[in-house]
């Protein structure tokens, strides 16, 4: 080495040094924002049609609005936005939550309660300032319920008439069907869509199936069977249609998903009618998807700009306030097709329709949303610049409250929670929200096979102790799996603690005078000290009142899931957070096989209930239905309610507009700060 | 310089071989862990989570998948979509990321090598004074107490006690000063040891004897002579340091709220996230290697004995 280059390498370190400071302090500075907020985790995505979880819920309404918007039932404004009346509070803190107008204005409902007639609102904008018109919502329904979008909560539009089995990309002889052809822009964005030929499906001809070595995994099977499924040939008549295009050659066509065999005419097929054409094209045309016919048979169209006509399969009460929920959003047309998913939510490609629109996004930092001008109801919003932080621990949360760099926090650490509640300020108030807390019973497993011994659990088990000295926030001890604060709903109640009557109903069950006694339970729960602190306090309270032996089994969390969804558990913690604020969303998932069950259990009489309230037209019938189905459940006890959640939002007293709800949801359109 | 030419070349190639393993090794390992990373509590109905795992490319053999990634890597630089932020790739992620744990760590490491160096050489030159051993104990407690409670400690001091520094966030450069602090403090105890530990050797060499026989001042034989040999072991330590500190840190960036890379470290593994996770290890592992590298070439600056093999 070179003497003088040695000599020159200390200059040269710490010129290195001094220019990496330098760089180091360089910050873009940033205007600070009206109003920050706790966003808890950072937002996944921002695409309505993606989304899911509550980081999300929150800007998703401050970006984007559907038919409907949340809005507290009696709260007005005037043009001005000065308020005009504001509902009361019930007995804890909450304001009734429900939906008001949004982009549309009004609707009408058919006699039996299954159409739908939406007017929206005139001079509507996206924030592009192009006209908002009912063809966006069908296409961004159509959108959500693409199969290859893989919509999270595409099944909330599963309401509509074949939305259902367009999702599922069921076709049946005999359906009118819409198939796309392998010409897409992007192969991998399923917008904008190949060519589209509408026909009527009048055959499926399947290849003989390759049957799969003996010793082959599951997955090999699968695979085998997909990829004999996409070379089934649909046969279509192209002539059945009103309307279908002219350029379909000929009048019978088949297509194929993938490689059809020169001789597909010689495999079995179903005709619709078991009639097969006179003449059969020898090639089969290449296609992406074969779905059912979209314009014709799912239940939403747009016969003008301004009128948006939604089909249902049921009557569903609580579909307007669906309606504001953030899946049946609609999306800008242009703007998808033009940068594809994900790429059209970044922040300077992104159109929105709400209150505000995306600024710029900073993982794991914040996203700034400052307020569209574009929005029809702009003169009524006040905070101009928002900032959604994405701060993970509620510690850090809590302190950047305390020092004034946060507005409103969206949860705070336990165990502070009785200091909050005494600060002078009053800006602590824990609601009850609309969350359950509960343990699934396995019913398929001894001994939670019998009714008797899962009833014992539940009267064995102390709730008002593991809300006051476990959980400590408020939390209110649960009896029903529907938690109180939905008007008009009443529910049935479970037994109360009360250890003289669990033993006496435990002596009742077939494993009482069993020799070795009540088989072993086990409680899974996920990795979470609070979960694992009130499964121990459970475990001690039914070997005290109960002498059953009970061991804990702490999963990871995709682990957890695993085992809850295999129904690999006897005992099992859950939560679940209603989609809708509806009792329904906590009722319906308990019949039999139902997808969220998850308990193997199984009552004839509660299906029927569930069925009936359904398809009840009277609102008042319909919740009585439901009470009664929910008098069943909390009698057989497949599961058993512990809590219900409260909302833990700390808020600086400045914070005008802001109503704590059951619904833990607080529009950030309607906060302002008081002058 | 044609040995220096030769050595860089020779060490390229390595350092691609061991980045093919590493990927290789935490892609099957990734792999073989149970659960997706779309699992959710909702179960979702069979078909829609079939969907999304064909959006992903998850319903191809595991064997194509691993080409697919690898080449995307290798021609395009594109390490993927990240599966749960889902509206970011895996390099929009690392490249709003790692400016921010890169800056808070230069920080943290100058912080920790000018504290570190200069209380290990006034503990080496005036050992087992009150100096010493107060530094001493001062280094052992910036290595032993987890950062962490040192951070908890830093907030209830400087932004409770004495309001000096805001709780968290990024943005300024007083937001930065108390994590760089935190997350420097058991680096700058380790240097401090190392130092004192090297300048002791040094000290009683001959040519330190014969520097002060010569008649120079004891600043003089210090920085002149004796540093650089004191030096050296810190040299090593600096490598895999700033690789480390680089890559940000879960709990500091928790506590402060910051959008580095640490976070993503854990959670992209935690939730199954694999592209990002990948990415990260990669970075991780470039990182590491390009430290290593450059502290192997300043060795060869500071120390005569030490020449490039050239064979």
């Amino acid at each position: 080495m070179h003497p003088t280059v040695r000599k020159l390498f200390p200059y040269i370190a710490l010129t290195g040094l001094f220019s990496a400071l330098a760089w180091a302090v360089s910050f873009g500075t940033l205007p600070s924002a009206d109003f920050s907020f706790h966003n808890g985790d950072e937002v996944k995505t921002v695409d309505p049609a993606l989304a899911y979880g509550q980081p999300e819920h929150r800007v998703m309404t401050a970006m984007f609005e559907g038919l409907y918007r949340e809005w507290p039932i009696g709260y007005e404004l005037d043009e001005q936005g000065n308020v005009v009346s504001t509902p009361e509070p019930d007995e804890n803190g909450n304001y009734p939550m429900g939906s008001a107008p949004g982009l549309a204005e009004s609707y009408e409902l058919s006699d039996d309660g299954r159409i739908y007639t939406f007017h929206l609102r005139p001079g509507v904008k996206w924030s592009d300032g192009s006209p908002i018109t009912a063809h966006d919502f069908v296409w961004s329904w159509r959108r959500t319920l693409h199969p290859e979008t893989a919509a999270t909560y595409g099944y909330q539009l599963w309401y509509l008439v074949g939305a259902k089995q367009y999702t599922e990309g069921r076709v049946e002889v005999g359906d009118l069907v819409e198939i796309e052809l392998a010409n897409r822009l992007r192969a991998d964005q399923p917008f904008p869509r190949g060519d589209i030929r509408r026909a009527k499906l009048i055959g499926i001809a399947r290849p003989p199936q390759v049957s799969p070595p003996t010793n082959a995994s599951d997955e090999v099977k699968e695979e085998l069977q997909a990829t004999w499924r996409s070379n089934w040939v649909y046969v279509v008549d192209h002539n059945a249609v009103p309307g279908a295009s002219e350029s379909a050659s000929g009048k019978v066509g088949a297509y194929c998903k993938g490689t059809a065999d020169t001789n597909w005419k010689q495999y079995e097929t179903e005709w619709v009618d078991d009639r097969r054409p006179e003449s059969l094209p020898d090639t089969t045309v290449k296609c992406q998807q074969i779905l059912l016919d979209f314009e014709s048979s799912v239940g939403v169209t747009a016969p003008d700009d301004a009128t948006l006509v939604v089909t249902l399969k049921n009557r569903t009460p609580f579909f307007i306030d669906l309606t504001a929920f953030y899946a049946l959003y609609p999306v800008n047309r242009a703007c998808v097709e033009k940068y594809g998913t994900p790429n059209w939510t970044q922040p300077q490609n992104i159109v929105t329709n709400g209150a505000y629109n995306l600024e710029f996004r900073r993982v794991r930092d914040r996203m700034r949303l400052v307020k569209n001008p574009q929005y029809w109801d702009a003169d009524r919003v006040k905070l101009e610049i928002v900032d959604a932080m994405a701060v993970k621990s509620v510690t850090t949360a809590l302190n950047m409250y305390l020092t004034g760099q946060l507005d409103w926090v969206t949860d705070v650490p336990a165990s502070v929670i009785p200091e909050l509640i005494a600060r002078p300020e009053k800006d602590f108030i824990p609601t009850p929200v609309l969350i359950i807390y509960f343990y699934r019973l396995n019913t398929t497993r001894p001994p939670l096979d019998d009714v008797h011994v899962r009833r014992a659990l539940n009267l064995a088990m102390d709730k008002q102790l593991i809300c006051e000295k476990v959980t400590q926030a408020g939390q209110i001890p649960a009896r029903s799996v529907v938690p109180p604060g939905l008007p008009g709903y009443k529910s049935p109640l479970c037994g109360e603690f009360d250890v003289e009557a669990a033993r006496a109903e435990l002596a009742k069950s077939k494993y009482a005078n069993r020799p070795g006694g009540i088989p072993k339970i086990e409680i899974t729960y996920n990795t979470n000290d609070t979960h694992r602190a009130i499964a121990e306090v459970i475990q001690q309270m039914w070997k005290n009142n109960l002498s059953i032996d009970v061991e804990l089994k702490n999963l990871e969390w995709n682990s957890y899931l695993d085992a809850q969804h295999t129904m690999q558990f006897s005992v099992c913690r859950a939560g679940w957070v209603p989609d809708y604020p509806d009792a329904n969303t906590f009722i319906d998932m308990w019949v039999t096989g139902g997808e969220n069950n998850e308990t193997g259990w199984s009552n004839a009489r509660y299906d029927a209930l569930v069925k009936q309230a359904a398809e009840e037209p009277d609102s008042e019938l319909r919740l009585r239905h439901m009470e009664e189905a929910e008098a069943i459940l909390m009698d057989e006890l497949p599961i058993v309610p512990i809590y219900y959640y409260t909302g833990k939002n700390i808020v600086s007293p400045r914070v005008k507009g802001f109503f704590h709800n059951a619904l833990d949801q607080y529009p950030i359109q309607l906060m302002y700060f008081e002058e | 310089m044609g040995g220096l030419g030769g050595f860089l070349l020779r060490r390229a190639c390595w350092i691609v071989i061991t980045l093919w393993i590493v990927y290789t090794a935490s892609f099957i390992l990734m792999r073989s862990v149970p659960g997706g990373p779309f699992d959710s509590e909702r179960k979702l109905p069979a078909e829609i989570q079939k969907n999304i795992e064909a959006r992903y490319k998850l319903d191809q053999p595991l064997i194509n998948q691993y080409f697919n990634h690898l080449g995307n890597i290798l021609f395009a630089g594109d390490f993927g979509p990240s599966f749960r932020l889902t509206d970011f790739t895996v390099n929009e992620v690392i490249k709003q990321g790692f400016p921010v744990s890169a800056s808070m760590g230069i920080f943290a490491i100058t912080f920790a090598f000018v504290l570190g160096t200069l209380s290990g050489i006034v503990s080496a030159i005036r050992r087992h004074t009150a100096w010493d051993v107060s530094f001493m104990t001062a280094a052992t407690l910036g290595i032993a107490v987890p950062n962490f409670v040192l951070a908890s400690l830093a907030i209830v001091l400087f932004v409770f006690t004495i309001p000096l520094f805001p709780a968290a966030g990024w943005g300024s450069l007083r937001q930065i000063i108390l994590p760089a602090l935190c997350l420097g403090a058991p680096y700058a105890g380790y240097i401090a040891r190392l130092t004192r530990t090297g300048m002791l050797e040094v000290l009683g060499r001959d040519y330190i004897r014969t520097a002060y026989a010569k008649g120079l001042s004891e600043r003089r034989v210090v920085t002149r002579h004796a540093l650089r040999g004191a030096l050296l072991p810190v040299v090593s330590y600096l490598g895999p340091a700033t690789a480390g500190i680089l890559t940000g840190s879960l709990v500091l960036e928790q506590i402060f709220a910051l959008p580095g890379l640490g976070s993503h470290f854990v959670e992209a593994a935690l939730q199954r996230d694999y592209p990002l996770a990948l990415g990260m290890v990669m970075v991780y592992t470039c990182l590491l290697l390009f430290m290593n590298t450059l502290v192997d070439l300043s060795y060869v600056m500071l120390d005569p004995r030490v020449k490039i093999e050239t064979q």
